[in-house]
């Protein structure tokens, strides 16, 4: 098993997801061990192309183009006009998907054991998860952008499918309708801007566009254009703005869900195209820029909205907006690998906190932490891993975002304008405030709702068990940055050095930033722990004290009013004209007038069918006379 | 039945109008045709062709001119016996006999039997239909057409040759056997549809001898 | 010897009598008798090509044979049908039979 064969890894889950969609009522446990088993082999088998990758980088033969390996052609039109054809391309970038998302999902599918333990549809629900590891293990293999944008839509399906998961419940329909379709705005860009590449290039291949962008084969404006289109497949799928409603409503589905798809890796298969796709950013820097920009208003914006939200999983999912608007900056100041390493660890920690806040759900059945509060008495476990997850979120050192969040300060300062590093560094500020005041509220101060307290009791060990595993590996994963680490994992100059393969970049550790970042966390911890500490009436301080400011903020900077705004007068109105249209001129002109036409003259036509023989007779004689005149006139 | 035909009041009309047309008709055509014989214009047998042609020719025009439905009938019947002295003059025998017995023994017997039993002696006089005048522009450019196609062909070498009744019946029933057959049983088939549609109902037998005559025909 | 123009004219001139006949006639009874006169037109027809240019195999001859046979076929056949008619409706004349009209 080597990097050529990662299409096994897919092809797995594609199996054990039609098995366990088809047989689940046959099979014992709804067949959950046989996705655990085949996530577990998938595992196994990502370890394999793991030392495959490290074996080629260390002997020297890893080519640092990646490796693609062509399958087969999938349609063919014309003699060479439009090929598609199926193949796979691992590289650095790829590796280091592979892992987060095999390694996510597994511990995912273990904690869904004891979460959704009783569910009606849980067969269906494994099934689903296999179905989504399968599309996103097929999206970060592809070679190709329509088997990638083939994959990009069944990423988004089984988001759909599982956001809907408790469909019976009108809010989770609803959400699961918002996004797939606000999604789908940016997935049309998606496709034009991939339509647009074939265009210039002749292929679909992702490392034949790259050379000829890089070749600059293509005008400059053109490939601007298309970049931007690609970027707003991107910022739909990734949850950026103006396209971030849908995430924070996507919490209706079942949160163990939230963490694989919603925070772990479908929505940062946004980041991973850009990132993908970052030699040819590199070539237009006016698409990069928008990349920044919007990444860092997305940042800000997600992050302010997060300090009012009261539940606890709205917030972690604003968290995950605003943190993927960190990745984008990052992206857009040029630092592939800072992005990448956020991806990388941002992934534990977020799913470690999805899980947790998973776990207080399933305890008390309230998520809002004005029904919380002081469960740390009840739940010791659970609490210590979110604050494990909070302080690697909120960049305290040692913990794994401490490392990447700093990477991508450090990236921003040297690629970007100074208020671009200002600003970002307070958004990260604004980050540990809320997960302070998310921890607080939870877990410390009194208990606001008694009953729910009282009925709180620690989760089974295997919702347990991946928790452990993933506060473990929020406390570590930033060490593999660290020189000395990769080395001693047999990577000669680090794990940085593979990863900043395609860009100059090396990991770099600013002291003088750290420090500042540091300091500006700690501080934003003591803040947060000083406002929000004690009392109940405290968590609601901060509507009294600005109530305008705090207004906005809850009514989330008022994008969804304006987008129902907009749905009901321009789109409704629109769809008003078109249904206008359609009845008047199609229908009734058109299809009704047709029709009618044919009815006068068919009323005024019939009198000619007399019923008289010697009329017919006449008739067939006049035609007979004629063919004989023309018979004869010929000769 | 045949004090329902209309022939005894009108009988004795249509012989002595029928003779003094025949007359008026026939006597100049067989003077002018006696005159160009004389005068070795054309010879014998085409006088008897002109003459025989007239019988036809005035035989069709009273049968599709003449308004009373059994003056019409008996015009048919002069024609269809000129047409058999055509065939003899086309030296075929064989054809001129049969064109007599089915024509005159068979399909006008029957077709006066038709009359009988419809309205004909109730209302005997039919007037024609509207489009008349359609009808004889139609049919005049169709004759029309006709007559010059034949007189522009050029027929070549014309030899008129005798039909032999053996050769005839050698002919017929050795290279035309499954033609015969064909036709027998498409007698058949159209003498049962005949009866069929022509019976009254299931108790009453009136219909009948329209299938024997048929039968006894052929 | 006649020529054979002579036997073709008579023939188209019957055809087109009976032509006429057979759109300008109202009662279906005539119109069979015009039928006849134009079957009578083709018969002439046939044996005259069959005796004047097909002296060894005359084959026209036969084919007016055949014309004979299902005329009188058609006669028998028709002459049911008007019966029919005229006992459904109490007439044979065509231009009132037109229940297939609009």
């Amino acid at each position: 098993m080597g990097m050529e064969q990662v299409w096994v890894l897919p092809a797995i889950l594609a199996g054990v997801f039609v098995v366990v969609a088809l047989f689940n009522r046959l099979l014992p446990h709804r067949g959950d061990f046989l996705a655990i088993l085949g996530m577990l082999a998938v595992v196994a088998l990502v370890a394999l192309v793991l030392l495959d990758f490290q074996g080629a980088f260390v002997g020297g033969h890893f080519d640092p183009a990646g490796t693609n390996v062509y399958a087969f052609d999938w349609l063919t039109i014309g003699h060479d006009f439009f090929t598609i054809q199926f193949s796979t391309f691992v590289d650095s970038i790829t590796v280091v998907m592979l892992v987060v998302v095999s390694f996510v999902a597994l511990m995912v599918m273990l904690y869904s054991v004891g979460y959704m333990h009783g569910e009606p549809r849980y067969g269906w629900y494994f099934a689903l998860l296999a179905f989504f590891t399968a599309a996103m293990l097929t999206l970060v293999i592809s070679g190709n952008l329509i088997q990638l944008y083939l994959a990009w839509e069944g990423v988004g399906l089984a988001s759909y499918l599982l956001i809907g998961f408790y469909w019976e419940r009108r809010t989770a329909a609803e959400a699961a309708k918002k996004a797939f379709i606000t999604t789908r705005i940016g997935d049309v860009g998606l496709l034009i801007g991939i339509i647009l590449l074939w265009r210039a290039t002749g292929s679909f291949d992702i490392q034949t566009i790259i050379a000829a962008a890089r070749s600059g084969a293509i005008d400059e404006t053109y490939l601007t254009v298309a970049m931007l289109l690609l970027f707003a497949g991107a910022a739909g799928k990734s949850a950026q703005f103006p396209l971030h409603v849908w995430l924070p409503d996507a919490m209706e589905g079942p949160t163990p869900v939230s963490a694989l798809i919603h925070a772990a890796t479908m929505v940062v298969a946004g980041v991973y195209l850009v990132a993908r796709f970052s030699p040819v950013f590199a070539e237009v820097l006016v698409a990069r820029d928008v990349v920044l920009y919007v990444g860092l208003l997305t940042a800000v914006m997600a992050a302010t909205m997060a300090l009012v939200e009261n539940d606890i999983k709205r917030v972690l999912a604003y968290s995950t907006v605003s943190q993927l608007g960190f990745m984008f900056v990052a992206l857009g100041a040029g630092a592939v690998t800072a992005a990448m390493f956020h991806l990388f660890t941002h992934a534990f920690f977020k799913s470690l906190l999805f899980l947790g806040s998973g776990s207080v759900i399933h305890a008390t059945e309230h998520q809002t932490v004005e029904q919380l509060g002081g469960l740390r008495r009840k739940m010791p476990i659970t609490t210590l891993t979110f604050v494990v997850g909070g302080l690697a979120l909120a960049g305290v050192p040692i913990f794994a975002g401490f490392w990447s969040k700093d990477e991508i300060l450090v990236a921003v300062n040297e690629g970007a304008a100074l208020p671009v590093y200002a600003i970002l560094a307070l958004t990260a500020g604004l980050t540990a405030l809320y997960t302070t005041r998310l921890i607080l509220l939870t877990f410390f101060g009194e208990p606001k709702n008694q009953h729910a307290f009282e009925h709180a009791h620690e989760s089974p060990p295997p919702m347990l068990g991946p928790l452990v595993i993933l506060a473990a590996l929020a406390t570590v994963a930033g060490f593999v940055a660290l020189d000395g680490v990769g080395r001693a994992l047999g990577f000669a100059g680090g794990i940085g050095e593979i990863l900043y393969l395609s860009s100059p970049h090396h990991f770099e550790f600013n002291a003088m930033l750290a420090l500042a970042s540091t300091v500006v966390a700690v501080g934003a911890i003591g803040i947060g722990w000083a406002y929000w500490s004690g009392t109940a009436e405290r968590a609601t301080r901060a509507r009294l004290w600005a109530p305008e400011l705090h207004q906005l903020l809850v009514r989330r900077y008022y994008m969804d009013d304006l987008y129902q705004a907009l749905i009901n007068r321009v789109i409704l109105g629109l769809a008003g004209v078109v249904a206008w249209f359609d009845k008047r001129v199609v229908n009734e002109t058109g299809v009704d007038g047709g029709a009618q036409l044919l009815g006068f003259f068919g009323y005024r036509l019939k009198f000619l069918q007399t019923g008289k023989i010697p009329n017919y007779a006449l008739a067939m004689a006049v035609g007979l006379t004629a063919i004989v005149l023309v018979a004869f006139g010929r000769q | 039945m045949f004090d329902r035909l209309p022939l005894p009041s009108q009988f004795d009309r249509i012989i002595v109008q029928g003779g003094i047309a025949a007359t008026l008709f026939g006597v100049p055509v067989l003077v002018v045709l006696l005159a160009l014989l004389i005068g070795n214009r054309i010879e014998a047998p085409e006088l008897v062709f002109w003459l025989d042609a007239t019988v036809v020719l005035l035989g069709a025009l009273g049968a599709v001119f003449l308004r009373n439905l059994v003056h019409a009938a008996l015009a048919l019947i002069a024609t269809l016996i000129g047409v058999a002295g055509i065939f003899l003059l086309l030296a075929n025998e064989f054809l001129a006999l049969v064109q007599i017995l089915v024509y005159g023994g068979g399909v006008v017997i029957l077709l006066i039997f038709g009359l009988m039993l419809t309205n004909a002696q109730d209302d005997p006089v039919v007037t024609d239909g509207s489009q008349k005048p359609f009808a004889f522009g139609i049919a005049a450019i169709l004759g029309g057409l006709f007559v010059a196609a034949v007189i522009d062909a050029n027929w070549g070498a014309q030899t008129l040759s005798v039909v032999p009744f053996r050769d005839f019946g050698a002919r017929l029933f050795r290279d035309f056997l499954v033609p015969v057959i064909l036709v027998a049983v498409l007698l058949d088939i159209a003498l049962t549809g005949a009866f069929v549609n022509a019976r009254r109902s299931s108790d009453e037998d009136a219909m009948v001898p329209t299938g024997q005559d048929a039968e006894a025909r052929s | 010897m006649i020529p054979i123009e002579n036997f073709l004219l008579l023939a188209a001139v019957l055809f087109a009598i009976g032509f006429y006949g057979v759109l300008a006639r109202r009662s279906a009874i005539l119109i069979l008798i015009s039928v006849e006169l134009m079957l009578a037109g083709a018969a002439i027809n046939f044996v005259t090509f069959a005796t004047y240019l097909d002296p060894v195999g005359f084959s026209g001859a036969v084919f007016a044979l055949f014309v004979i046979t299902v005329a009188a076929a058609e006669v028998g056949l028709a002459l049911g049908i008007v019966l029919r008619i005229f006992r459904e409706r109490q007439t044979v004349n065509v231009d009132e039979v037109d229940s297939l009209k609009w």
